[in-house]
């Protein structure tokens, strides 16, 4: 299969019964993409793929042939966090992190189709991820203010 | 890991026609994968075969036919229902139901042809289209047929889907644009659990009132009309009661969905779980 990851291509053979997230964690090494349940249910194996968020543990690596794939490995630049992320450890969001990297995938696309959103939209972008830890509060801060922070880049 | 099988991504109809032909009971199809791929990983399912629908391009359309029908192909998914401003405006039932579904991660592969197919007690889809009085568009060897929705379901996860059949495409009414309808549905836990119970409901151009209930049967159920210039309360709970037969189980009793059920109809026919 050719698939690009994180702006990388990546030509390569794959047997039918691997999922995505299989491929990702165990030929690529992209460990920032969890398993969690492996059905579908929390969300620690979220990426993107062709700009919208999926469950990896229920996609077929087959079924990401000639796909955009983009997982936490590609958000920051240069060893510098992005505003998302900063704002992540700015509000304390991250405690045992094992949810982060698919709060933070689900986040990145509600503010690519969203620049302004309501909590209400934020809870709604985030329900399918599961954090045993944060109790939310500091997620949905730390979304808000990412929000608020890139509506200002954009105006500048 | 899951087991071994084979996977094919036919580009046509009859490609697919063809695949199924050619592995019989070992092939399934595969459209979003989020009820398939979990059973297959919890061993409830164990096709050999793998016919990916998604590379028919156009299944992933939503189209109006000559007649002004919705026509919604097979690879549409839950949150390209949500998201389109055609069926907010005219068919927003649609758009309320898709979105109880699973998690926005699910609604991106999700599809509603999928969630009939599977054909659960519980489908969120299959109340807001049996109250839109849609047909099922079955491509077949020797062509098209097509059914009403009613008839499609015949039991627990039973679709009346013969061998090599496989649905193409769910024809949503005209007459039924802009029609008065609404949904609301119990559920534990939003975006992870199936609904405790869900109710339907639309006011036709023609007069009559339909209603449909989810997870009270082994199947969704669609009571018989009723003429909705003359609404009788008692008799349209009567009738509800005497159509379905719920179970206790985890997600609540029987005598809590019959309770709900009444509750849901009652608000429906006033007016709420109409807006999106
Ligand atoms: C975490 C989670 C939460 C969920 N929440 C809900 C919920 O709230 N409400 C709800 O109703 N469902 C829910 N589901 C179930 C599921 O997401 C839906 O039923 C979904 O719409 C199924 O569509 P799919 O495209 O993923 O189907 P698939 O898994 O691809 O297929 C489902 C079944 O239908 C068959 N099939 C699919 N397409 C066709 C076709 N065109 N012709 C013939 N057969 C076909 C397949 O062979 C398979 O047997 C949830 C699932 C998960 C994992
Ligand atoms: S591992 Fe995919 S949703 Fe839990
Ligand atoms: S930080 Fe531990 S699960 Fe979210």
């Amino acid at each position: 299969m050719a698939v690009t990851i994180n702006d990388r291509k990546y030509s390569k053979s794959v047997s039918e019964n691997r999922t995505l997230l299989e491929f990702l964690r165990e030929d690529l090494y992209l460990l920032g993409v969890k398993e969690g349940c492996g059905e579908g249910e929390c969300g620690a194996c979220t990426v993107l793929m062709n700009g919208k968020t999926v469950n990896s543990c229920l996609v077929l690596a087959v079924e990401a042939d000639r796909t955009v794939i983009r997982t936490i490995e590609g958000e920051s630049k240069d060893g510098k966090l992005n505003p998302l992320q900063e704002s992540f450890k700015k509000h304390h969001a991250t405690q045992c992190g094992f949810c982060t990297p698919g709060v933070i995938m689900s986040a990145t696309s509600l503010l690519e189709r969203n620049q302004n959103p309501a909590e209400a939209e934020i809870k709604e972008a985030i329900e399918g991820n599961f954090c045993r830890c944060t109790g939310y509060r500091q997620i949905i801060d730390a979304i808000a203010e990412a929000a608020t922070l890139l509506e200002s880049e954009v105006k500048k | 890991m899951l087991y071994s099988f084979s996977y094919y991504k036919p580009k046509s109809e009859i490609e697919i026609i063809e695949t199924l032909k050619s592995f019989g009971d070992d092939a399934k199809i595969l459209a979003g994968g989020t009820d398939l791929l979990v059973y297959m990983k919890q061993q409830i399912a164990d096709p050999k075969v793998l016919v990916d629908i998604k590379g028919v391009p156009d299944f992933s359309k939503i189209e109006i036919d000559s007649s002004g029908n919705l026509i919604i192909g097979a690879a549409v998914t839950c949150n390209d229902v949500v998201e389109n401003q055609y069926i907010r405006n005219h068919y927003p039932i649609l758009a309320t139901a898709a979105k109880t579904i699973g998690s926005y991660q699910i609604r991106n592969r999700a599809t509603v042809v999928g969630n009939i197919c599977n054909a659960s007690p519980a489908a969120d889809m299959a109340g807001a289209l049996l109250v839109l009085d849609s047909s099922v568009i079955i491509a077949t060897e020797k062509g098209n047929r097509e059914i009403p929705i009613k008839q499609f379901f015949v039991g627990v996860k039973k679709t009346s889907l013969q061998q090599n059949e496989f649905v193409k495409a769910i024809r949503v009414r005209a007459e039924y644009k802009d029609a008065e309808a609404g949904y609301l549905k119990a559920s534990r836990i939003k975006g992870h659990d199936l609904g405790t119970c869900n109710v339907a409901l639309s006011r036709g151009k023609n007069g009559t009132v339909k209603i449909a209930i989810g997870s009270c049967n082994i199947t969704p159920v669609l009571l018989p009309d009723f003429d909705s210039t003359n609404i009788d309360l008692a008799n349209i709970l009567t009738t509800a009661m005497k159509n379905i037969k719920p179970i206790d189980d985890l997600r609540g009793s029987k005598e809590y969905r019959k309770h709900l059920v009444q509750v849901f109809i009652k608000r429906l026919l006033n007016g709420k779980g109409h807006s999106h």
